[in-house]
């Protein structure tokens, strides 16, 4: 008589890493994000080609750590969490940013000048002008910015995750996130209005003109 | 003036904007843009700063991208 002791009872799923069943599950819960996870990794690497290999790296880093993933919680978090660190270990030491590491301890005049939020002629009309820029303004003006203020602002302003959630990603204090996004706003906000300045977006009538030349409800593309 | 409730709320607008004030400090800020012009201004300046950067940092990954990271992930996987 012989009883196989080693075929246990266990016909559940086969959780080990990299097991179909884990791919499976991998692939449905985590691809959903990839355009996302492409779009910061733009704003990390600046280019495409890097983008990509940067989102692939941090499928396959997430896929091996992927039984490490307590369900139920926040997957994009945990993802960005991967991705953030992935950049920073292997792309920033290729990309040697002035000042990383001491940019938080700059003083804000260090920073750069904070004329023009005065020069337009009314809050209102410099909403509408930061309105109107085209993308390609923004995105200059993002990437101008130094990295660690322009990463805060991108979690906090386009995937809308907590200061909390940021301290994590970031690996930082809370004041420090609110620090980076306080200044990096204002930095953004201070190189698009004198874009818009630049341009002639501000003067009273040439504003109203484009403004009713581009009436009609904006597309919202998703 | 320091009764006017614009010192708090400058202070406060960008918390505000990122939904972080809870109860009552959301609610002080938002009984104080409802009067005062100079504060609703600059929220809205806030608010059209977030929105532009929404617009500008749509992306989405290139085919080859997702058929790449499906092939890796497929390879990672069989070779158990």
């Amino acid at each position: 008589m012989t009883t196989d002791t080693t075929v246990g009872p266990d016909k559940g799923p086969d959780k080990r890493t990299g097991s179909p069943e884990m791919r499976d599950l991998f692939e449905e819960q985590a691809m959903p994000f990839i355009d996302q996870l492409y779009a910061a990794a733009m704003r990390m690497t600046r280019n495409p080609s890097d983008a990509q290999d940067l989102v692939q790296e941090t499928f396959v880093k997430a896929f091996a750590a992927f039984t490490q993933f307590e369900q139920g919680t926040n997957l994009k978090a945990w993802l960005y969490r991967i991705l953030t660190n992935t950049f920073i270990n292997t792309y920033r030491k290729k990309q040697r940013e002035p000042y990383q590491g001491t940019i938080d301890e700059l003083e804000d005049w260090q920073l750069g000048g904070a004329e023009s939020t005065t020069a337009m002629a009314s809050r209102s009309a410099e909403a509408e002008a930061i309105d109107h820029l085209p993308d390609s303004a923004v995105k200059d003006a993002l990437q101008s910015i130094p990295e660690d203020f322009r990463l805060a602002v991108y979690f906090a302003d386009v995937e809308g995750f907590s200061y909390q959630e940021i301290a994590e990603i970031m690996k930082t204090p809370i004041g420090t996130v609110m620090s980076r996004l306080h200044r990096g706003r204002r930095l953004l906000r201070e190189l698009l209005t004198s874009y818009a300045i630049e341009q002639g977006l501000d003067a009273g009538r040439k504003a109203q003109r484009v403004t009713q030349s581009q009436n009609e409800p904006r597309s919202t593309q998703k | 003036m320091t009764d006017c409730g614009c010192e708090k709320a400058k202070a406060e607008l960008e918390e505000y904007l990122h939904n972080e004030l809870r109860g009552d400090d959301a609610t002080d800020i938002r009984d104080h843009l409802a009067t005062c012009d100079d504060c609703s201004y600059e929220h809205l300046v806030g608010k059209t700063l977030t929105e532009v950067v929404q617009r500008a940092c749509k992306e989405t990954a290139p085919e080859d991208l997702r058929d790449q990271v499906l092939l890796r992930l497929r390879t990672i996987a069989s070779g158990h």
